[in-house]
């Protein structure tokens, strides 16, 4: 009779030590609890849950019908082929981007933002999945600005960095694809992080990922010095993304470039990869950067010599 | 009926108290002393030590503990529930390290461990936590010490220099009255031990002091520093002691000389001392 | 392609990786550091799978420092090792298991030993005088079992550390370049160039 009503009573020791015990591990209220979500509405707590398909290895089913490549036919084609890059030097750091997105073969956008605005101080790129970067990223913004109301200061490059590392590590497996640079400056200075859906995260001075990311190193690297001007270094990201704009065919149409410095980044301007071939990012016509205009231009002076 | 509301933990008292968060309160006042001083550039904690019994091992006894490289950690009340918000805290440290890298920030820490304790208020079937905390420590890469106090509440707030504990109020006034800013390491340390003896007759035995100075850099005084530190501030007391004592002499003196020159006076020529 | 040494000598233990983080054909980092101090005289050098690497290593080192922390003592190399060998365990019978190859190698204050141990993504755990993973292994195995000396100094230590990376760089296609060399000893841990 007892144990009876114990077990429907809800008050009581046993009842209230249930109710104690999911109050505990319940660690906060859920953030629904305060409105609006913002569209992200498995914000809860820790890491969202989402539904994912009920077999035996979702990402096995991911694949089987997004991989264009074995493929052609495939249901859902996710945009890939990029070429992004960031670096760090003396005056900050530099990122700059192609804006093609393909699906398959086909050129699904020539203007699409591959630089995610975090907040006025961190940038981050997108490289792979373009939902799946669009998305965490912009998950990863509203994590900072939280962490930037209950510290009373902003987050550093390397803690968003790890956040956004564990939060794609603890999908790992799942068919998330992104590689992204997490870049910005805080305390310690100019700072640049490579993080990908594999849960590598690392510190550098120069990353390049995507596609074309060969090419855009082979001029980088070369031109690379830790003492560039300013707009030494602007230039450098702009001629490395136009390198691999002209050699990959999944990148290209124009170079998005920004420059972060002490007081948060700043958006360079947008270039044609095609004008920059011809005319440079200048008004000079002929000032181009293609490898034909510029033997042309130096026979010319050569010439005239 | 007034005597239900301090049944179970959530309810209210209808003039708006918990009685057991009150009563937690109760329970750090019952527990030994513990003071903390903000210097300049350096923090001290310092600790009233329970006597142990004579067959006891004094080093399981401890009240100070360091949650990380960088935090440390003294309570009062409760020697258990401190032991279990120590390990929670001590676990949150390396958790934060683990997750975002750094290391946390002494504010951080104190939130986190003023938040186990609100959420002890605010639940059924659990009691608060019956410990005051004081923690002390720097931040990764700045070199501003911080001191922080928590209650069983949930309430915590920082301090130039604080008590918690027994006798807390008039260590608290003490501590009022003689602690200045920019206090540098020996100005912070013999405040802390002074504070300290207010309340502590038997004097350095039962006193345990850790000095903080930099990220990561903690010392405790070894026994004899602390009576060292302790037989001068005695020594100053009895200077004082003595100083009150002559001035009360010379007054005492003055006074009697004054009436004796009155009646002097009185007889005739003044005395040509 | 990744590859680690480790070398016991007298009273010393000599650790080696290389510091290159790749991903498909670009080297992405070439001053990776791989080999984790993770309590004041014991280092571990990982590789394997990219991500669990990381979080592993760093699980490791967390937990490490709380044992410190709680009980104002590090765990000895063998305690310390049967730990991470049973984390592993626990990892690999779990949905998503850690894939990381371990070397620990630790000395003991209690006993005055340099002790080293071989540690697989399977739970293979095995004390070893000498031990490598990677492709580098296949090269270096028979050439300790040739030249290991347990009663070296450690300059001679050092030069047997030399061979091994000098004949991984002749022989391996794809051969590492720079490695970071760590040495623990009585002294605690320190990074040696050589």
């Amino acid at each position: 009779m007892n144990s009876l009503a114990n077990r429907f009573s809800t008050t009581g020791p046993i009842n209230e030590l249930r109710r104690a015990k999911s109050v505990l591990e319940d660690d906060e209220f859920t953030d629904s609890a305060w409105g609006s979500e913002a569209g992200f509405g498995s914000l809860a707590k820790g890491v969202p849950n989402f539904t994912v398909p009920s077999v035996p290895d979702p990402s096995a089913f991911l694949r089987l019908h997004t991989d264009d490549y074995a493929d052609p036919s495939c249901r859902i084609k996710i945009q890939h082929g990029t070429t992004t890059l960031a670096f760090r030097f003396q005056g900050g750091v530099i990122v700059a981007v192609d804006s093609r997105a393909t699906a398959g073969s086909y050129v699904a956008s020539g203007t699409v933002k591959k630089v995610i605005e975090i907040n006025p101080y961190l940038l981050g790129t997108m490289a792979g999945g373009a939902a799946d970067c669009q998305y965490w990223e912009t998950y990863l913004g509203i994590h900072c600005r939280l962490h930037e109301l209950r510290n009373h200061e902003r987050i550093s490059v390397s803690a968003a960095s790890k956040y956004l590392s564990n939060l794609v590590y603890s999908y790992k497996g799942m068919g998330l694809s992104m590689g992204t640079m997490i870049c910005g400056w805080d305390k310690t200075g100019p700072a640049v992080f490579y993080v990908d859906s594999d849960g590598t995260r690392l510190k550098g001075d120069i990353f390049s990922v995507g596609s074309g990311s060969t090419f855009a190193y082979g001029v980088l690297d070369q031109g690379y010095r830790w003492d560039l001007t300013d707009e030494e270094a602007q230039e450098l990201g702009r001629r490395s993304i136009y390198a691999a704009g002209h050699r990959d065919a999944f990148s290209g149409n124009t170079c998005n470039l920004y420059h972060v410095k002490e007081d948060g980044w700043k958006f360079i301007g947008n270039y044609d990869i095609s004008k920059l071939h011809y005319d440079g990012p200048g008004e000079t016509p002929g000032a181009g950067y293609g490898y034909d205009v510029r033997v042309e231009r130096s026979a010319a002076i050569a010439v005239q010599a | 009926m007034s005597r239900s509301y301090d049944r179970a933990l959530t309810v209210f008292s209808p003039d708006g108290h918990l009685f057991q968060v009150e009563y937690a309160l109760e329970a750090v006042r019952k527990g030994t002393c513990a003071v903390g001083v903000r210097g300049k550039d350096v923090v001290v904690l310092g600790v009233e030590k329970k006597s142990v019994l004579q067959l006891q091992d004094p080093r399981t006894v401890r009240k100070v503990a360091m949650l990380d490289d960088h935090v440390c950690l003294a309570f009062a009340g409760l020697t258990a529930d401190g032991r279990v918000l120590i390990d929670k805290a001590r676990i949150e440290c390396q958790s934060h390290r683990l997750t975002v890298e750094d290391p946390v920030t002494v504010e951080y820490i104190t939130r986190f461990i003023a938040g186990t304790q609100q959420r002890y208020t605010q639940s059924g079937g659990v009691r608060p936590f019956g410990t005051s905390t004081l923690i002390v420590g720097f931040d990764p890469n700045d070199t501003k010490p911080h001191l922080y106090m928590t209650e069983p509440s949930g309430i915590y707030s920082a301090w130039k220099a604080n008590a918690i504990g027994r006798s807390s109020k008039t260590v608290r006034e003490f501590l009022e009255k003689n602690h200045k800013d920019d206090l540098t390491r020996e100005e912070s340390i013999k405040l802390a031990v002074k504070s300290l003896l207010e309340v502590v007759q038997t004097g350095a035995k039962n006193i345990e002091i850790s000095v903080m100075e930099s990220y990561g850099k903690i010392t405790n005084l070894d026994l004899p520093q602390i009576e060292a530190i302790v037989s001068e501030i005695e020594k100053e007391k009895e200077a004082e002691a003595e100083r009150k004592r002559s001035r009360l002499a010379a007054t005492a003196a003055g006074q009697a000389s004054m009436t004796s020159r009155v009646t002097e006076g009185g007889s005739g020529e003044p005395s040509g001392q | 392609m990744e590859t680690s040494f480790a070398i016991t000598g007298k009273d010393y233990i000599i650790v080696a990786a290389d510091t290159t983080a790749a991903r498909s054909i670009v080297k992405m980092k070439t001053d990776d550091d791989k080999i984790k101090v993770v309590s004041p005289h014991l280092l571990m050098s990982y590789s394997g799978e990219p991500g669990d690497t990381i979080q592993f290593s760093e699980f490791v080192e967390r937990n490490l420092r709380l044992f410190h922390i709680r009980n104002n003592y590090s765990l000895r190399p063998s305690a310390a090792a049967s730990w991470i060998r049973r984390s592993l365990a626990q990892s690999l019978r779990s949905r998503k298991p850690y894939s990381v190859n371990l070397m620990l190698s630790g000395y003991d204050v209690t006993t005055d030993t340099p002790h080293l141990f071989w540690i697989d993504y399977l739970g293979t755990m095995t004390e070893v005088p000498f031990g490598a993973h990677g492709y580098g292994s296949y090269f270096a195995l028979s050439l300790l079992d040739r030249y290991h000396n347990p009663e070296a100094t450690l300059e001679e230590g050092i030069e047997t550390l030399k061979r091994c990376i000098d004949e991984v760089a002749k022989r391996l296609i794809v051969s590492p370049g720079k490695y970071i060399v760590k040495v623990v000893d009585k002294d605690g841990t320190r990074v040696i160039e050589i």
